[in-house]
């Protein structure tokens, strides 16, 4: 079942994400101050809406893995953090490129910036110790995960708390039409390869903890 | 209220020990002078706006500083002893455990703060500033120290155990306690600057001391006890 999701997904994007950068570049109008730079617009949101989503499910399934000792949790909990890393490269990246055509500087140090920066922080120490860390960090990368995910209100409300380059939340509300369609209609093939990729690393952690069971079982049957 | 009244008991232990040795307390006092004697050294040539912008980072960074240190020290004590083993296996609730060693970690990074305040007030004149409101600052300081540490004990009290120990408290606790960090670093701005909206940020900073330390007791004993499931214990590859 999660096989076919996501390889549904992950095509879903193959197929949709040429169509969305065709219709950024050549049907949707040319914002008069920023010029051609804005385009950068239609990928760096998306991306940067998957990861605060991407970092709250991680958060979320870490809480319940602490609860409820749940490794289907804990499978959901990683595949979410190392996606937030990925999201959070191209976040990073695509943000001060287009800080750098229109402020003038990549990095002007603006809340915001510094809490995403942070967020990405945060789920790099996670995903560090869930691969590195001893036996047992587990529970310690949850809490980790589930303290993280606070910081992603701080990310959307920075704008609004402080005085920021950034723009406010409500900008994609005050865009023509046409700009905020096509917002939309690239959000699909990022979020659709967001999920596919969550799919795929969720499989694969699934099948290493089963494979961790059956070899506990073999090493030593009493625990089974 | 039971467990109440063991909290305080486990911070009135706590907080005897310490007065009977002030091994935490004169650990990161020597610290925060020694950071005071730094910031006077490489700091004592700025004037006017740059210090006044640089005056809420030297605070708070050194706090952060002084925080991890307390809290590395605090449960360090207790995992020499293999009392903090002991205390899980009491009679006691798990959350009276992270309830004293937040409030006995606050009421040391409270008293290093109040040092650090008058130590740049000594240093640099226009530190006066932050003094003008005594009250907004003392709300700020104790509830940026309490967002801090409700995190930071959670972590040292997992890093206390045996099996978590090799981990570096720093790699956890910097990038996840930065955001109250910033929260207490505009206040402070704010406070400097005579900031008509002062009391809205240090508002803030209380929420987010609320927000954490709800966080806190929500996954303290999960975090810090396994829940037995028979397969805990995984290969690690």
């Amino acid at each position: 079942m999660i096989r076919i999701l996501w390889s549904v997904l992950l095509c879903v994007a193959a197929v949709w994400f040429p169509l969305a950068v065709a219709r950024v570049f050549l049907d949707t109008p040319i914002e008069r101050e920023m010029g051609t730079v804005q385009k950068i617009f239609y990928f760096h949101v998306p991306m940067a809406w998957c990861m605060m989503l991407a970092a709250i499910v991680s958060g979320v399934a870490a809480a319940v893995q602490l609860l409820r000792n749940s490794r289907r949790a804990e499978a959901l909990s990683l595949a979410a953090g190392e996606v937030v890393l990925v999201t959070g490269l191209c976040v990073l990246l695509t943000g001060p490129i287009w800080g750098h055509a229109t402020w003038g500087t990549p990095w002007t140090w603006d809340a915001r910036q510094v809490s995403t920066a942070l967020l990405f922080l945060v789920f790099c120490a996670f995903v560090l110790l869930r691969t590195q860390g001893a036996a047992g960090t587990e529970r310690l990368a949850a809490g980790l995960a589930a303290f993280g995910a606070l910081d992603v209100p701080v990310i959307y409300y920075a704008v609004k708390v402080w005085k920021t380059t950034h723009p406010t939340t409500d900008v994609v509300g005050t865009l023509p039409p046409s700009m905020w369609r096509t917002l939309f209609f690239a959000l699909a093939p990022i979020a659709a390869c967001v999920a596919g990729l969550v799919a795929v690393r969720y499989h694969v952690e699934r099948a290493e903890q089963q494979l961790d069971d059956l070899f506990l079982a073999r090493s030593d049957p009493a625990s089974s | 209220m039971r467990g109440l009244r063991q909290t305080l008991l486990l911070a009135r232990n706590d907080l005897l020990q310490e007065v009977r040795h002030l091994e935490v307390l004169a650990t990161a006092l020597f610290f925060d002078v020694v950071v005071l004697a730094l910031f006077g050294v490489g700091f004592g040539t700025l004037r006017g706006e740059a210090l006044r912008a640089s005056l809420p980072a030297m605070l708070w960074l050194s706090v952060a500083f002084v925080g991890s240190l307390a809290l590395t020290r605090l449960f360090e004590r207790e995992r020499e002893h293999e009392t903090f083993v002991a205390l899980l296996v009491a009679p006691v609730e798990r959350l009276a455990i992270y309830g004293a060693k937040a409030l006995v970690g606050t009421c040391v990074v409270v008293a290093c703060a109040a040092v650090q305040l008058a130590g740049l007030r000594f240093l640099f004149p226009e530190a006066a500033a932050l003094f003008d409101r005594p009250l907004l600052l003392a709300l700020l300081v104790v509830g940026a120290s309490l967002a801090y540490v409700a995190v930071g004990a959670v972590f040292a009290s997992a890093l206390a155990t045996d099996r978590t120990r090799g981990v570096l408290l720093g790699v956890v606790l910097y990038p996840l306690t930065a955001p109250v960090l910033l929260f207490a670093l505009v206040a402070t701005r704010a406070l400097i600057e005579g900031h008509a909206k002062a009391a809205v940020y240090v508002g803030q900073v209380w929420a987010v001391a609320v927000l954490l330390l709800s966080m806190a007791t929500f996954v303290f004993e999960s975090v810090v006890v396994p829940i037995p499931s028979g397969r805990t214990q995984r290969r690690r590859r």
